[in-house]
């Protein structure tokens, strides 16, 4: 029988307080990503600056937030565990079972972030004036 | 923190072992329990039923209330469909039939879609997790109420021949310039109701949080939760900018500042930007909890698990976010530049994975399942046909040169009906089939059921099919009628009769669903063999949600947790009496499920009614542009509020510790991150932050899209004041926070001399605030005007701050509040931090900006 005092304590996985959010963190960086390309799209467009900088410019902040969510998406492998255990499901009520799931729903939403970003980068890549 | 310290933590055992639950409970103990507890839950009778807040009534009301809205605007729509029956057609003359189309669009989105998510939400939610109430019940029926007066108001208009025409999305200038009280009806009474939906979201991401039974974890708590947590996100960061673009409009439309007039300064666009960052979430607002029944009726009918649940919070979760990329997809044609129209091209198409990842979920659910076919899988089959076939258009229609050629057609309207129809209406008829046992205690007729299923979608089909080729053919939305030689005549006839067609589906489902049922024999309690908590229902039933609140371990308990319902009835698990005869739900932790403590709910009221009356005045006077009484019943409303919040909200319980069941002994009392109010009022700060960053993009909006902002030559606010107006509002913030950290400590003078303090230096900063921009004209142009109305915004929020402060400092004269039970000092602190952050961001746009800019 286990004291529920000491719940916090005994647990290999930690309480992971933040976790529920931390599977949210690839798509801010999508949204970040969304947020500064047409911001800054508006900005120089609006005010007759570079258009050939703002591509430049955009790439540069892509690559950066591809490499975000690469690094997300690994950290979430590694919480989701799959290739020791097999276990698709995590459907326990298991501090690990809860762990893996948290892990594996933030990585596939790294990808789905990864090809977001992916998808709107390619206006800047492929288009060349503001007209 | 010493004062939360003193609070005394969760003791005994937990989770509870197979032997302590198999353990019979005494048939002595059994009964007493289920007295009290009868007792305290019991529904108000005769005329005192209206002022019952809990969810099942609350719940009913609303979605009945939503049915009927919905209902009316479908006669409208049917009404304008006679009128296109045939061309050259004087059914409706153009007035009216602008009215009609505008009411339509309307009432079927803000009276409906996301009422009716709301609803069902209050309803079902406390059932999928074994919990006896939402954690605000009297936010709840308040919503609801105030639902219930601006929808009529709004919809009344109609009678009076005044209804708002220029469009569900009320365009300037046409509708800043159209004359009559039309936009002001919208407006008011439209912001009311979108504050009740904030309310609702609050409450809904709250109870998916904090109220799940003791031991579900976020991995097996059920998919429609993962919905309503996100749909309450979405819904936080969507509804603001609609209020922040309402606020502007209201103020142009009655004090003629010129946010949306270009010739001083203002830009029409700004309005389309704010309307569709709300109402492109807003489709998928109603969506996903729409598809999330589906998510919990799937399961059943192929009577196994889900297959891909982590996926399936991947779609709900991704949607979530992507939604908010596609708002310009509504203004391809307003003359953005090329690549920002790309990025919204791409994010429309990248939407579509996670979307379509859910049904592949359903399919293959159902493909490996044993599958069983009901009535209610009828309906979400017809919802995904549909579904599918309206995300296709779609994605033709996030093509930019393709959206061009029918911007504003009936190709638009052909595919935001299939979106629709397929994404919101059939799953809720299917709700409404597979829970009616769960509500009434009955079942519907089958027969009749598959009568108005086939009306309706053969009725559906043949209205909006032909719409895709009467677009193409070149018909514009919103015209009243058209002449014979255009050729659209056969194709409108078709539309017509298929729109009876599904009008009589509705005949039939109506028919079938008030009918009485008297003669019925009682249903058995789980009449699909579902798998989730809700079926644990009691039949007939019991006004306390759930007779105990359950342990739970896995995604499908009735599957899985052998003699489950059995040992809930018997009240062997957690909070099986009532000893004072209060109402009480089981607060847990965000990620595990650790039970936590005892939250108090509140009962029966009338003073949510009389909450809502008044807020209904304050926003109802100003549409007649009477402001008196305005703002007497906005005072009213205030003090109802707070009536309401001081005799029934954290107050001192009588003891610490409550015996919970099965050995656990939990705190009745919560303060600071730990309890629900806490939370409630974070994510309320989430959503007015929100509104308050929209405000601010509209400031830089004006200054990308405008040569002249800021004029030359402008009055600017002047710079002693602004910094006096920051400074005075970070004091009053640091004072606010200083006596939070006295009370905590038992300095009990130090802290009320802080709660003195910090009101005075908030007034003087709201002062401050005032006199910085008082010497320019909001009339002359948008400069000034937005100045003025960043002013305002930050004034309104000091003043409810005020309110805070002092509610806090009559606490601790009056004992509510002490060193120990310090909720209310907390979540207020909790709100100043906020304003502490508007205040020195307002004072930065106020004072320092325009220099940086010119």
């Amino acid at each position: 029988m286990t004291d529920i005092r000491q719940i916090k304590n005994t647990s290999v996985y930690p309480s992971e307080t933040t976790s529920v959010w931390r599977i949210t963190f690839a798509p801010l960086v999508w949204a970040l990503h969304f947020a500064i390309s047409y911001g800054a799209t508006a900005l120089v467009c609006a005010k007759g600056g570079q258009v050939g900088a703002l591509r430049l410019g955009l790439g540069g902040v892509t690559a950066v937030a591809l490499l975000a969510i690469i690094w997300l998406a690994w950290r979430a492998w590694r919480h989701w565990d799959i290739v020791r255990d097999r276990d698709w499901e995590n459907d326990a009520g298991t501090n690990e079972d809860r762990h893996q799931f948290l892990g594996h729903a933030a990585f596939l939403l790294a990808i789905i972030s990864f090809i977001g970003v992916a998808y709107v980068s390619l206006p800047p890549l492929l288009i060349q004036t503001c007209q | 923190m010493t004062g939360r310290r003193s609070l005394p933590l969760p003791q005994g055992p937990f989770p509870p072992t197979e032997e302590m639950l198999a353990q019979p409970v005494p048939e002595a103990e059994q009964k007493r329990g289920a007295d009290q507890l009868r007792a305290a839950w019991k529904t108000p009778t005769g005329w005192r039923y209206w002022s019952a807040v809990n969810n099942s009534e609350v719940g009913t009301w609303y979605s009945l209330t939503a049915l009927t809205f919905m209902l009316i605007a479908g006669l409208l729509a049917l009404a304008m469909r006679v009128q296109l029956a045939f061309p050259d057609s004087t059914f409706l003359d153009a007035d009216r039939f602008n009215q009609f189309f505008t009411m339509h669009g309307s009432a079927m989105m803000f009276l409906f879609a996301v009422p009716m998510f709301e609803a069902i939400s209050i309803l079902l939610l406390p059932a999928f997790l074994g919990a006896r109430d939402m954690p605000f019940p009297r936010l709840s029926a308040y919503g609801y109420w105030c639902f219930l007066i601006g929808g009529c108001f709004v919809l009344g208009s109609l009678l009076f021949d005044a209804a708002p025409k220029a469009g569900w999305f009320m365009y300037p200038p046409l509708a800043t310039k159209e004359d009559g009280i039309g936009p002001d009806i919208w407006l008011l009474g439209l912001s009311f109701i979108e504050v009740a939906s904030i309310a609702a979201a609050v409450e809904l991401i709250v109870g998916a949080l904090k109220c799940r039974p003791p031991g579900m974890r976020v991995n097996v708590m059920p998919l429609y939760a993962w919905y309503v947590m996100v749909v309450g996100g979405m819904i936080l960061f969507a509804f603001p900018p609609l209020i922040a673009g309402d606020f502007l409009f209201e103020l142009e439309r009655s004090f003629d500042w010129p946010f949306f007039d270009p010739t001083r300064g203002g830009d029409p666009i700004l309005w389309q930007h704010l309307f569709w960052i709300f109402g492109h979430p807003e489709v998928y607002i109603v969506f996903l909890p729409s598809i999330a029944i589906a998510s919990m009726i799937v399961p059943t009918v192929a009577r196994r698990p889900i297959v891909g649940y982590s996926w399936i919070v991947l779609s709900a979760v991704g949607t979530g976010f992507l939604s908010f990329g596609l708002w310009v997809h509504h203004m391809f044609t307003t003359g953005l530049p090329q690549i920002s129209l790309g990025f919204f091209s791409a994010a429309s198409e990248a939407v579509v994975i996670p979307t379509g990842i859910q049904l592949f979920a359903f399919v293959a659910t159902l493909m490996v399942g044993r599958v069983k076919m009901s009535l209610p899988m009828l309906w979400i089959a017809g919802a995904l046909a549909i579904f599918v076939a309206g995300g296709l258009t779609g994605v033709m229609l996030a093509i930019v040169p393709f959206n061009w050629q029918v911007h504003d057609t009936y190709f638009i309207v052909a595919h935001l009906h299939y979106t629709l129809f397929g994404g919101m209406v059939f799953p809720v008829l299917a709700w409404v089939y597979y829970f009616y046992p769960f509500l009434r205690k009955k079942l519907l007729s089958e027969t009749l059921g598959r009568w108005a299923f086939w009306l309706i979608f053969t009725g559906f089909n043949v209205t909006f099919l032909p719409m895709h080729l009467t677009g193409l053919k070149g018909m514009p939305r919103r015209v009243f009628t058209y002449p014979e030689s255009s050729g659209w005549g056969w194709l409108n006839l078709i539309s017509t009769i298929g729109a009876f067609v599904i009008a009589a589906g509705f005949a039939v489902f109506l028919y079938d669903l008030l009918r009485p049922k008297k003669d019925q024999p009682q249903i058995p309690r789980n009449p699909w063999g579902a798998g989730t908590l809700e079926f644990s229902h009691e039949v007939p039933a019991e006004a306390w949600g759930v007779r105990s609140v359950p342990y739970i371990h896995s995604r499908y308990p009735l599957w899985d947790q052998p003699k489950l319902v059995e040992r809930m009835d018997a009240g062997r698990f957690y909070l099986q009496d009532a000893p004072d005869h209060q109402r009480e739900t089981i607060v847990t932790s965000v990620i595990d499920g650790t039970p936590m403590y005892v939250q108090r709910v509140t009962g029966p009221a009338w003073i949510t009614l009389l909450a809502a009356g008044f807020t209904g005045g304050a926003f109802i006077f100003p549409t007649f542009h009477i402001y008196t009484p305005a703002i007497i019943s906005g005072a009213f409303a205030i003090v109802c509020v707070l009536y309401w919040l001081w005799t029934s909200t954290a107050r001192p319980p009588k003891d610490d510790l409550r015996e919970a069941g099965l050995g656990l002994r939990l705190p009745t009392y919560a303060s600071g991150p730990d309890s629900v109010g806490w939370w409630a009022m974070w994510i309320t700060m989430l959503g007015d932050a929100t509104a308050f960053a929209s405000l601010i993009f509209g400031f830089f909006f004006y200054w990308t899209a405008r040569p002249d902002f800021p004029p030359a030559g402008a009055d600017h606010a002047i710079g002693v004041w602004v910094v006096a107006a920051g400074v005075l509002l970070v004091a009053a913030w640091a004072s606010t926070v200083a006596a939070r950290e006295a009370n905590s400590r038992g300095r009990i003078i130090i802290a009320r001399t802080a709660l003195l303090v910090a009101p005075i230096l908030a007034l003087a900063g709201a002062a401050a605030a005032y006199m910085a921009v008082r010497q320019m004209d909001p009339t002359s142009h948008v400069y000034p005007a937005i100045m003025w109305a960043l002013m305002i915004w930050l004034v309104a929020h000091v003043l409810a701050g005020v309110i805070m402060q002092g509610y806090c400092l009559a606490g601790s004269v009056w004992g509510k509040l002490t060193d120990k039970y310090d909720a209310d000092l907390r979540n207020v602190t909790l709100y100043w931090h906020f304003m502490a952050l508007k205040a020195v961001t307002t004072a930065v746009i106020l004072g320092l900006v325009p220099g940086w800019l010119s």
